[in-house]
């Protein structure tokens, strides 16, 4: 059978449609009010061997990411497409199989005050993102972009209703004559305060919005699992046979946001039915996630407080698929407070969407302006609470039998109760303050414990304190020095560390900088490792070129709550990126 | 293969056609139309950034961002002048996603920034306005065109900002 929805297919008749409309006479008139615009980035690095930091040899010595975006748009119709080479991706890109080339993004889109209409690749997110986001982060190698069409209507002022069906991105394999899985999804939104009169001018503000996605997933194998996998007397083999797994599985979410002046309150809740999966082990039981935030604010003072829910609710669309973000079809926040701070990188938290359930307090003031206390320019407190643990469940009594949940109910918890496992805590005050003109400080204290054992996969709780101090002296209107110090006190894991850097600035175009990570207090001497780095970058509008060299050490990287692995290396980085 | 080196040629053909056919005009670039969100959830079109034919400036930060806390920080020390001097608005449009994006509006009262803030939770904005880091920042003359980009931040490099958007106001007079 000839393949309908072919990769080289589409683009050439994407390419097609593009000269036809560039060649015809009233292209010209036509560009004329549209508008290309861009971006570009190239991310290469030469790599060095390193047997002490583990820092492997590449093959090929030389690796690069490189993408190109192009956006054309004239009035309400906009076109766009990208291009990514990364056949020969950085080593950390590779090892999460995020390796190939091709356009990755294709799309038309049309938009007026009622109606848009994309065809092609699109991102989208429905709420919180508990039922369905498409999203990318290129830094993480993170896109679950879909390919297909999206409806959104605006039938009246205040009401939106989103409609999408496609097929979603699995890194760069586009041949999707193979793929036997597709989303489809609705939802709507309705802005209380836009359609009752009056409401606004009180200063209240009230949203409700419901979605429900399905995913089609043929099931054409027998899922086999082992029964008794720790006795071996009793060891057996068991099947759910392949008309037993589900091949739609939905999820449907319903929110609720209020506000009222300073006072906000956003809560959603999502409920996910038949989807025994890789992630949980083929179990039966329904997912469910709970989202709540209430937050304060008026000038000079924020507080919030927010809770998380999750459980059983890693949602995908493939079932076989366990690896990060991978085929995601949901988005479960983690909603602990994200740190910049380099020594803490290896120790944050990954949003759990099978069994988590955390609250997170945080609490922004600012010591007046021109007060005593708050010096001419005010000083801002930060303080900040977060508690993540594990569900409190019991597991089924078939379960227990067979010493295997699979093809169970699974296990039943209970609501609002923690389970015994500690996932992450985190307490912290951060201080900033500007003396005057040229100096300003920033000053940090944070104790983390952070499940290493759950997150990692490897080790126990790890705790550690970290004192973080940003210095800031600006020398004259363009010359600037910054200073970066930390120390993380710890007794598990790798031990203490310690990391400085300087960073010599020359606005709006240069900085150089110099930094070290030293784990000093690592138990073992030839491990107290120095991983060093050296940096210059060049700004001029929008491109930035940047040069460096350095080691990395082996661990995570996270951002947003989503993490991947980052293996050690050395070597010299060379990146550009431009937008135009 | 061949294909796609055909795709990216025709590609770069259709960009440069346009760029000669800009330069020509000297036509500035407007907002994209893209819908975001307000502080307290409503939708908000990025085409109705404006300033009654006052200078914008844009930034699109993030509470996780530390060099775009910064260049706001050192912007709100200076912000009142500017404004009584320029008349200028800041749009700060945030990119936090869900998972920090409740935690805007405390984070900014709790500096007590004054800057219009947006929220832009799935990158639609960002997207469309072609940023592929941030801090990003954009001044818009009185007619809504980008007259001037930037990325990065260093510090003093506000002052090269507020440059740009006296000279749009002298211009004006």
């Amino acid at each position: 059978m000839k393949p309908f929805l072919s990769f080289g297919r589409i683009s050439i008749v994407f390419v097609f449609a593009a000269f036809c409309f560039l060649n015809s006479a009233k292209a010209q008139l036509f560009l004329g009010n549209g508008k290309i615009s861009g971006d570009f980035g190239f991310n290469g690095m030469y790599y060095i061997p390193d047997s002490l930091i583990g820092a492997e040899e590449v093959a090929g010595k030389v690796r690069a990411n490189t993408f190109l975006n192009l956006l054309y748009t004239n009035g309400g119709i906009t076109a766009g497409v990208r291009y990514e080479f990364y056949s020969y991706p950085l080593i950390d890109f590779e090892k999460i199989g995020y390796q190939g080339q091709g356009l990755t993004y294709y799309f038309a889109d049309y938009k007026n005050d009622f109606l848009q209409v994309t065809a092609g690749t699109f991102y989208e997110q429905f709420g919180n993102g508990l039922s369905f986001r498409a999203y990318e982060d290129r830094q993480l190698g993170v896109d679950n972009s879909l390919l297909g069409t999206r409806i959104k209507v605006t039938p009246y002022k205040g009401i939106v209703i989103k409609g999408v069906w496609g097929i979603e991105r699995k890194n760069f394999d586009f041949d999707y004559t193979k793929r036997n899985d597709y989303i489809r999804g609705i939802d709507a939104e309705i802005a209380l305060a836009e359609l009752i009169p009056g409401m606004a001018d009180k200063g209240f503000t009230t949203t409700f919005g419901g979605s429900f996605v399905s995913k089609y997933e043929k099931s054409t194998e027998d899922y086999y699992f082992v029964i008794h996998p720790d006795v071996d007397s009793l060891t057996a083999t068991a099947t759910i046979p392949a008309d037993k797994i589900p091949q739609n599985v939905a999820t449907w979410a319903a929110r609720f946001n209020f506000g009222y002046k300073g006072f906000r309150l956003e809560t959603e809740y999502a409920q996910k039915i038949n989807d025994p999966n890789v992630t949980n082990q083929y179990i039966y039981k329904d997912g469910q996630a709970l989202f709540f935030s209430a937050t304060y604010s008026t000038k000079g003072l924020g507080v919030s407080a927010s809770f998380i829910r999750a459980d059983n609710m890693d949602f995908r669309s493939q079932r076989g698929e366990k690896n990060n973000s991978l085929l995601s079809i949901n988005y479960i926040p983690a909603i602990n407070r994200q740190y910049a701070y380099q020594l803490l990188g290896n120790y944050s938290y990954a949003s759990q969407p099978n069994g988590q359930i955390g609250a997170q307090f945080q609490l922004n003031y600012q010591i007046p302006k021109k007060s005593k206390l708050g010096g001419k320019y005010g000083t801002d407190i930060t303080l900040n609470y977060s508690r993540f643990h594990t569900l409190n469940y019991d597991t089924v009594l078939l379960a227990v039998e067979n010493g295997t949940m699979s093809g169970t109910e699974g296990y039943s918890s209970s609501f609002f109760g923690c389970g015994k496992d500690l996932l992450y805590q985190d307490i912290g005050i951060e201080i900033s303050r500007r003396f005057d003109k040229k100096w300003k400080l920033i000053l940090a204290y944070n104790y983390i414990i952070y499940n290493m054992e759950i997150l990692q996969g490897h080790g126990g709780l790890f705790h550690g304190h970290n004192v973080a101090a940003d210095l800031t002296w600006k020398i004259t209107n363009k010359h600037a020095l910054r200073l970066e110090a930390q120390h993380l006190y710890s007794k598990d894991d790798l031990g203490s560390w310690i990391y400085a850097m300087l960073e010599y600035s020359i606005s709006p175009r240069w900085f150089f900088s110099v930094g070290d990570q030293w784990n000093y207090g690592n138990a073992e001497s030839a491990q107290r490792i120095h991983y060093y780095n050296i940096a210059a970058s060049y700004i001029i509008k929008t491109t930035r070129l940047s040069l460096s060299y350095g080691k990395t050490r082996e661990g995570i990287l996270c951002v947003g709550g989503v993490c991947r692995a980052v293996p050690a290396s050395n070597g010299v980085t060379l990146s550009v990126t431009t937008s135009f | 293969m061949k294909k796609i080196y055909f795709v990216v040629i025709a590609l770069l053909m259709v960009f440069m056609t346009n760029a000669q056919e800009t330069q020509e005009s000297k036509k500035l670039a407007t907002l994209p139309s893209v819908d975001i969100k307000t502080l307290d959830g409503k939708l908000f079109n990025t085409k109705d950034i404006a300033n009654d034919g006052k200078p914008v400036i844009i930034s699109l930060w993030a509470t996780w961002c530390k060099p775009c806390v910064a260049e706001l920080m050192a912007i709100a020390d200076v912000y009142d002048d500017w404004v009584t001097e320029t008349g200028v608005k800041l749009y700060a449009v945030s990119i936090d996603d869900s998972k920090t994006s409740a935690r805007v509006a405390p984070f900014v009262n709790g500096k007590s920034w004054s800057f219009e803030v947006l929220l832009d939770q799935n990158w639609d904005f960002k997207r469309a306005m072609n940023v592929a880091d941030i801090p990003f920042l954009c001044v818009l003359n009185g007619k809504g065109e980008i007259v001037w980009q930037h990325t990065s931040y260093a510090p003093g490099s506000e002052e090269e900002i507020y440059a740009v958007v006296k000279k749009l106001v002298e211009e004006n007079k």
